[in-house]
Order: C-alpha cells, then structure tokens, then sequence
C-alpha cells in the first residue's frame, strides 16, 4: 500500500498509542484512533506490498506466511504457517478466504446453554451494529436472504457459485440442509473504497489464499490501512516488537522494537497488543507482563476444520471461483447433536499444492495411488466446516527452550481434541460424506484439519480467571490493550476475521471514551 | 512364437508390438532377436492380418479393444506399447484407454511409435490412397506383383528373406481389412481423444520415409506425447521394424531402461508452455515456473552424505514413482529446500529441526532395513520397501537404538516427507500440465487481471488445457 506520503514521528515523540500489528485486530482500531485525531503508529514484523507483487502460486506466496518456527504438540497437532499464519502490512488478512459469516447469538452463550464451554462477556446486540457497519465499509457481497436471518442485507450482490458449491448445493438439498451463497468480504463489482484506490470486481480466480491482485477481496491494507494513513497514522513496516518499557507504577511508557537489525525505542501513551493469538501471548509470557490471572496461554483453540472429498465425473476444476461460494448454518445446532455448540459448513476451492498436501498427510496416499489421484485433480472437490473447539485449560501456549531469530523463545502449542471436538468432527464427517454421495461423487474421504488460532489471552469480567476486560483492555497494566484472535474466550462457530474487526471497533471507542 | 503368451515373470517389461498395414506380428522377429534382457516383445496380429486375418472388426475402436484384450489375457506388470505406422494409431488409443484407468491395463509405462500414422487423419493424397485401395483385389499374379511393389517401395534395403517375408505378409491381410484402413481406418480422427497421453515416447521415423517421415512425426505425433525422444533412422524407409532391426533394437533397449541412475526431465508439453507463455500468466508467475524446470532446480546443494541421501532418493522412488524418461529430481529439490528456505513456520514437537530429522529419518529408516529385512533400505527390493514404508506409516517400525527415531517419530517423519515430496512434484509445471490445471493462467499483468468467467460443473474456457490423464474410468 502507498505509505510515501504518510504523517511520520519522531522517536522521541510521545505518540498516544502503539499498535502492534496489522491485522484484523490491529488495523480498524488504528483507523479509528487515527480518525479521532489521536497520532498513532503501527509497528508490522511483515512487509508492506502491492497487490501487484503476489504471484499465484503457493510456494512463491510463502512469504505471506509467518515463518518463524513454530512448535506442534498434543494429540492433533496443529499446522501453522500457510494453515493461519500472516505476516506484512494487512496481516493475516493478506491471505485469508474472507468468508464472513456473523456469529450466532447462542455461540456466545453456550456455557448458559450446555453446560459447556465458556460465555462471552458481549451479547449479540453489541455486535450487530457493528457487524452491519464494517459489511458496508468494506463491501461485503451476500445473498439477497439470508435464510437464518431474514432481516439481514448485503451491500452487494452475492458472488456466484463454482462448481463446488453447485454440486454442494444439490447434495445438501436432497438431504434437506438449507444453504445459500456464502458472504464474502470480496466485492462483486467495482467499490469505491473510501481514502483508497478502487477496489475491481472479482474476476473469480481463485486466488484469494495467494493474494488478491485485483483488491476485490478485503485485505487490511486496501481497507482501514489506508483510512488511516489518510487520517494521519503511521504504519511502520518491517519492525518486529520484543520489549516493553514501564514506568515505576508498571504503566508503559515505549516500545523497544527491532527494524533491519538495529534496536529501537518508541515512546508511547498507550499500547495495544494485536500480534494475533500465538505472537501476543509468546511475547507476553516472554516479558512476564499481564499475566496475573495465570490465563496467558492457556485455551487455546482452534476450529474443527474437517474437510470431506470427493470425485466427480465431470470437471469441477475448483481452483476457479471465489473458494467457499456456498455456505449453511443449518447446523450451528443440529438436532441430533451429541455434542455442544455447532459448525458451519462450506464448499471448499482448494489449489493444488494445498490440496496435494491434504492428500499426502491427511488421506496419507503415496506410490502409485498418490501419483494417480493427483492426476484427478480437475475432478474433485470438497466441503469443509468450522465448528466449535471448547476452551480447555491444558491446550496450551508455552514457551520452549530452543530460541528463533528473532531472539524469542519459539511457542510450543499442546493441542488435542477432546470428546466434544471428536463427536461434532464424527457428525460432521458423516453428514458431508451423504451430500457428497447425494451429489453422485465417488471415492470420498474425509480430511482432519483444525484452522485458526484463537484463545490464549481471554476476555471476561474477573482478573483473576481473564487476560482483558471486556473490551480489550488489560487488568494488570491499564494502558496496555489487546485485540486480536486471542481474546476471544471461546471459538464460536463463526469464522473469526469480521469478529475481530468489530471486536477493533469496539475497543477502539472504548478506549476513545476512556 | 508371436501369439501373445502370458508374462514370465522373469521378464521386468512386455513389449507389445502392432504391425504395419499388409504386416504382421512376424515383422518384429528381427528386432525381437536383439532386444535387451528383461524385455519379452509380445508381437499381435491386428484384425484382418497375419494369424488374425479371419478376426473382423477393422475400425481403430475394434483393432484398439482387440489389442487391449490381448494385454489384459496376458496380464503383465510394467508393459510398453509399440506401434507401426497403421499400429501406431492403435497404440495411441489403447495408451488413452489406459492411462484412463481402464482395468486390466494398468502398468504402461511407455509407447514406442515407428513412422506411426498419428492420431488424427493420416496425410495421404487422395490419388495415392485410391490406388492403393485396388491392390489386394483380383487375381494372384496381380496381387503378387502389388504386395512386391508395396514392399519395394517402403523399404531402402532389405535382405531377400525378410523380402519375401514382407511380401507374404501382404498377401496374408485380408482385402477387406486393407480396404477399410485405406477408406476408413487411416481417416479417422483421434486426435482430441487421445490428446496428450502422460506417458514418455521413443519416436523414430525413416529418413527417407515419405508422409510418415521425420517432419510428420514431429509435427503430428510428438504433440500427443509428455515427453518424446526422436531419432530418424538413416538409410531406412518405412518398414523401420525389417529393414533397420537392429538399431530399432538398440534403441528400444536403451529407452525401455535408461543406464543405472539415468534418467530425462520431464518436458511440458507445447499447448501447456504456450498457456504460460500467453498473456494470461503474469510476467512474474511464468519466469518463476520456468525457473522451476530449469536444470539448476534438479542440482544438489549437498549436506546429506552419500548414504543417507540414497536412502532419500530411494524412498522418494517409491513415494512418487516417476518414470526415468520424466523425472523432477525430488531428493535434490528437498535437500536443497531444507538447507535454503526459510522454513514453513512450523514443526512437529517430537521432531527435531527439520534437516536434522530428516538426516534421523533416513539413518533411522536404513536401520529398519537391516533389523526387519536383513537389507539396508537401497538393498531391499521395491516390493520390501514398500513393506517398511507401510509400517513406517503405521507407526510400527521403531529403530530402537539411541539416536534413532520411534515408531511415532518416523511416522511423523514420513508425513513430513510425503508432504515435502508433493509440494516439489505438484509445482513443476510439467506436473501440473498433467494435471489439467489452468490456475497458472490467473490473470496477465494488465490493470484488471483476467480471470474465468466459466466455472460452473463441467464448465471450461475454449483455453483451458484438460488433465492428461482423461476423465475418471
Ligand atoms: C489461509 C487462511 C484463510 C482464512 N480464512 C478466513 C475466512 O475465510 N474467514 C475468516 O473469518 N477468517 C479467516 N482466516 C482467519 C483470519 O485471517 C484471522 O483470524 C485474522 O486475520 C486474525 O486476526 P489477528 O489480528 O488476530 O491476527 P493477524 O491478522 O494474523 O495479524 C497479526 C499481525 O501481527 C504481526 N505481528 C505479530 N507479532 C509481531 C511483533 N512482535 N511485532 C510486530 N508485528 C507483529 C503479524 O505480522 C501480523 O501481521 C483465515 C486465515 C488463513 C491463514
Ligand atoms: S477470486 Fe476474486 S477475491 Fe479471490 S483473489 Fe480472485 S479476484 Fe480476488
């Protein structure tokens, strides 16, 4: 994005706030700060690009993946990197599928509902204006009903569906599961975007995990990055933070960040922690700040994600096309759940590589059968979901003994499924395998995979058992805030990203009305 | 001797051999006497000719399906397909069915294609073809001194046995089979069927061959190959299996096994470069796919010692079996990956760093071998390493020795190694041609990138390049 022209300070200078990281967390509040007239400066370990820099491929993207190793434990490890992981100016956002589904009312109630899991200290009212606000800034395109909220709509008309989701459709109505077109934070035709240059239409490539070349999809930076470089914030590129500096009473007073190698030290009033939920809480656990309640680290989650797959007898090719074009709630509660909480389903658009290696690590093919099913690609397809992960106290972010390049410890996430993960993962995959084999598919198998990186420095109303306040801001040290994935105290079935976003909101103003 | 007979096993290859219009299995004698050990040539007589004369069915489809039952009966493991000249149009077709997945066909691994009559209509003149339509009709002094002339005429030099073999043949063929090739058969069109068959070709044309010569083959048959090797035979016509046995043996021996440790990149086939080379691809994607092909990318950089990394290219052998006449140096690019990148943000918290476990692994692996089948790994056969690699997968094999990895640690290990072995193979682009994909072709360097308009079930663009391998069977 363009940053030649932006309002810079001084180190020296007091700034009102630092905000670590760019990303769903980061970027809305520092637009909102900086439009409140607050001066403001982003620090991101990424680069800054232009959408013209992203090549369509996955091994040439990797660089739009956080890199620093990560370490994989428990029982169903999960893989990082590629899988959820963003680094540069937009963070994650740069790759994401931009599948913006709201979350339901009774995911943020499921302990006062099952028994299980954990309640957010937020109802659904405070979001839904705020939900409604960023569909409109950032042109969400979605069907013109919505079946599991009629009163909801769109700025723009849905994207259309790929071949996947078609035979998705079919499959799904023959067993009498609702589904419509998915809301894509993706534009479907032209959009002015405000202080920004304009957004094209998608031309359905396929490409959204890779980078969108066309600014079609929402990414950070050709939404709220450049609203805010308009309203006069800074946005640093290529700076890692790894220290905080505090006064005698333990209020924050800089932070020491290194860029091309050298050290450096920015005052600041405020700062708020949104490096997402595996890089706050390390570097939290790393200075030893904000963790009083023993709760930094701890619940991680990560959605249920299991794909199912299958093989057509007609070209599905679903490289083309916006990726998940079909979507349902029908199963946020399913009637014959054995389970808490729900999932969403999806139709999937996978490219090859990413496919490939579901192949070769999920289904576990190799020799010849590998080689022949690669071979099928254009005739496959899959669907996926993202379903509810319970907090639990030993899934767990810890800080191992091997130290990375950046001079931090690497992370060590336990994770491992519980009962409840199994039987909604057991559910789900059976009722994917029925619509695949109602949409007349063949050689169907099912994927395990977990996605997303939540939990780790949770929201509530009690220091002793959370991280933050209910809006962000941190017990422990009062001028320190966190917004990013690792608030959220449970994982709703919802993708995260449009959560996040409100959640910046949120903080924002709080902080604003201080 | 030349009826098809059920494999030896001694025999690593069948080589199944189809006649020339007016031949017969019997034109593959010469050759067959110098072929290489461990090639067993399975010559057939195409319906209408030779011992098949009474056999009805002339049409490419009937001599194909006759072809392919003569394979299944013969039931072989890793079989090659050779055609001449009319055979060669059979080949390609029976290498499609095959490729396609049809039962009973599994293993080809390879066509041999002699001044073949391509897919698509064979280049003929129409005074030519009618002439030649008559030959076999009327009296025997007529047909005798017509089947002299055929063979003269599609030969340089030839002994006076093979000679009178030749014209025997001709006089063999049953009028009506020779007729429906000329009318029919040779006029047929193949080409969009049989398309580009992922398979590696040996392409030999006569030098002084006519419509079938040396420019045909290249233009006409090599685009329908992954990859093809050319050689023009000098001093040689058409009747390429007769008059030049010997070097067609020599050449077959070679192309059926490269040397030891030979073997050829794959090739991306023109319709795919020329995709990469349109305006679609953007500047940036297609320096960087080429550069994927380019030989540097299959150079070592090496830090594994010898042993352990002939474990790795042995294991990878089996992971993704390739054939030596396409193949992207997996080992290497992984060797070179796990010295160079930066690493893909993540690891399994029972491995070590990734090079190290990877150098673990393969000591670990090799031990395997010696503690459950007597071998080192290189030492086991393909079968025995499958075995291990089976029990690998299922967390069974446990080297047990310190410094070795556990059973749950080459499990893991061996995820690992799948997963970097599809991200080298899966992202050449000789790969993805094979697999149809047309997301290379995303969008062009223009302000507005293209994309695709048509993406619907069963929905392509006129340019979208289609799987070689076909539909699913
Ligand atoms: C492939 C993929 C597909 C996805 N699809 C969807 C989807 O369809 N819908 C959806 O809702 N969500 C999706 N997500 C998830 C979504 O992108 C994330 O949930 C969201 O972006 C998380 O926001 P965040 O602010 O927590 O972290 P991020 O967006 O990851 O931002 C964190 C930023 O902080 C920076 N940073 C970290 N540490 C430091 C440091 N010490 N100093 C300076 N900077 C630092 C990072 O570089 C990064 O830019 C997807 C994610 C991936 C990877
Ligand atoms: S499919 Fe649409 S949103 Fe996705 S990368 Fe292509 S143009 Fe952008």
């Amino acid at each position: 994005m363009k940053l030649d022209t932006m309002r810079r300070h001084g180190l020296g200078e007091v700034v009102d706030a630092v905000v670590i990281g760019t990303g769903a967390g980061g970027a809305p509040l520092l637009a909102r700060l900086a439009a409140a007239g607050l001066r403001v400066i982003a620090l991101e370990a990424g680069r800054n690009r232009e959408p013209e820099d992203y090549l369509t491929d996955e091994a040439l993207s990797a660089d739009l993946y956080w890199r620093g190793e990560r370490l994989a434990a428990g029982e169903t490890p999960q893989a990082f990197g590629a899988n959820n992981s963003g680094i540069g100016i937009g963070g994650s956002t740069l790759h994401w599928g931009a599948f913006v589904p709201r979350v339901d009312a009774r995911d943020l109630q499921l302990r006062q509902d099952s028994g299980q899991g954990r309640d957010w200290p937020i109802k659904l009212d405070e979001l839904q204006p705020l939900y409604v606000e960023l569909e409109a800034f950032l042109g969400v395109s979605g069907p013109a009903h919505y079946p599991w909220q009629p009163a909801r709509h769109y700025p723009l008309p849905a994207l259309p569906r790929n071949a996947p989701a078609q035979a998705m459709a079919m499959g799904a109505a023959q067993l009498g599961v609702a589904t419509c077109n998915a809301p894509a934070a993706v534009v479907s035709q032209d959009f002015a975007q405000a202080d920004g240059p304009t957004r094209l239409a998608c031309v359905h490539c396929g490409y959204c995990h890779q980078g969108c070349r066309n600014r079609a999809k929402v990414s950070m930076d050709t939404t709220f990055l450049p609203l805010a470089v308009a309203r006069g914030a800074e946005i640093r590129p290529g700076c890692f933070a790894h220290g905080l500096e505090r006064d005698s009473q333990g209020r924050i007073t800089a932070v020491l960040y290194r860029q091309d190698g050298r050290e450096h030290r920015q005052l600041c009033a405020a700062v708020f922690l949104c490096a997402g939920a595996v890089e706050t809480p390390r570097l939290l656990l790393h200075l030893g700040l904000g963790n009083r309640s023993g709760q930094v680290g701890r619940n991680y989650m990560a959605h249920v994600a299991t794909q199912v797959w299958g093989t057509f007898a007609e070209e599905m090719r679903g490289n083309k096309g916006w990726p998940s074009s079909l979507m349902s709630e029908a199963m946020v509660r399913p009637r014959d759940a054995d389970f808490a909480g729900g999932y969403l389903l999806q139709s999937l658009g996978v490219v090859p590589q990413t496919w490939a290696d579901g192949v070769a690590r999920g289904r576990g093919l190799w020799g010849r059968a590998l080689v022949d099913y690669i071979d099928r690609y254009n005739f496959t397809a899959g669907i996926g979901i993202n379903g509810e992960c319970l907090p639990y106290d030993h899934n767990r972010l810890t800080l191992s003994d091997e130290i990375d390049e950046t001079g931090l410890p690497k992370p060590h996430i336990a994770f491992s499924y519980g009962e409840n993960e199994r039987r909604l993962q057991a559910h789900a995959t059976r009722l994917m395998t029925g619509i695949w084999q109602e949409a007349g598919a063949t050689d169907i198998w099912a994927l395990p995979r977990s996605a997303h990186t939540i939990g780790t420095c949770r929201m509530g109303t009690d220091p002793d058992d959370a991280v933050v306040n209910p809006f962000g801001r941190s017990f422990d040290i009062d001028n320190l805030w966190i917004c990013d994935n690792s608030v959220f105290p449970s994982s709703l079935a919802a993708n995260p990203a449009l959560t996040i976003m409100a959640l910046s909101l949120r903080t924002a103003a709080a902080f604003l009305d201080r | 001797m030349h009826n098809p007979k059920p494999s030896q096993g001694a025999a690593a290859l069948s080589l199944f051999c189809l006649h020339c219009l007016g031949g017969s299995a019997r034109e593959w004698q010469g050759v067959e006497r110098e072929l290489g050990a461990g090639i067993s040539l399975v010559g057939i007589d195409l319906p209408g000719f030779g011992s098949a004369a009474d056999v009805p069915g002339y049409s490419v489809a009937a001599m194909a399906e006759h072809v392919a039952a003569q394979v299944r009966a013969a039931a072989p493991g890793r079989w090659m397909l050779a055609g001449h000249s009319m055979g060669a149009k059979v080949a390609a077709v029976v290498a499609r069915q095959a490729v396609a997945g049809a039962a009973g066909l599994e293993g080809l691994c390879g066509l041999v294609l002699l001044a073949g009559s391509p897919p698509g209509p064979e280049p003929m003149s129409e005074e030519r073809r009618a002439d030649m339509t008559g030959w076999l009709d009327g009296d025997a002094a007529h047909r005798a001194t017509q089947a002299r002339e055929f063979v003269a005429a599609n030969a340089v030099t030839l002994t006076p046995e093979a000679r009178a073999a030749a014209e025997v043949d001709v006089l063999r063929a049953n009028p009506a089979a020779w007729r429906a090739w000329l009318q029919s058969g040779s006029r047929e069109d193949w080409a969009e069927r049989v398309g580009v068959l992922p398979l590696p070709a040996l392409i030999l044309a006569g030098a002084e061959d006519g419509d079938l010569g040396p420019e045909a083959q290249r233009r006409l048959m090599a685009p329908h190959v992954l990859t093809a090797e050319h050689h023009d035979l000098p001093h040689a016509r058409h009747l390429l299996p007769i008059e030049a046995a010997s070097t067609v043996a020599r050449l077959i021996t070679r192309f059926a096994a490269l040397p030891p440790g030979e073997t050829q990149p794959p090739r991306i086939p023109p319709h795919y470069r020329a995709l990469l080379e349109s305006g679609r691809t953007s500047t940036a994607l297609r320096d960087a796919l080429l550069a994927r092909v380019a030989p540097e990318a299959d150079t070592r950089r090496a830090w594994l010692p010898a042993g352990a990394y002939a474990v790795l290219e042995a294991a990878l052998d089996r992971v993704i079996p390739q054939s030596p006449h396409a193949r992207i140096d997996l080992a290497a690019r992984i060797e070179r990956s796990l010295a160079e990148d930066a690493g893909d943000g993540w690891r399994f918290a029972d491995l070590p760093a990734d090079a190290e476990a990877m150098h673990q692994a393969l000591l670990s692996l090799d031990a395997l071998g010696r503690l459950l089948h007597q071998d080192g790994f290189t030492g086991l056969t393909d079968a025995g390493r499958d075995t291990l690699l089976h029990r690998v997968a299922d967390g069974q094999a446990a080297a047990a020795a310190p410094g070795l990895f556990d059973g749950s640690q080459m499990a893991l290990w061996f995820q690992d190694l799948r997963a970097m072995a599809v991200k080298h193979y899966v992202g050449h682009p000789a790969t993805l041609a094979r697999m149809g994909y047309s997301g290379v072709a995303s969008g062009g360097d223009g302000p507005r990138k293209s994309g695709f308009t048509r993406f619907g079930i069963g929905e392509r663009e006129a340019w979208e390049p289609v799987a070689l391998a076909g539909e699913a069977p």
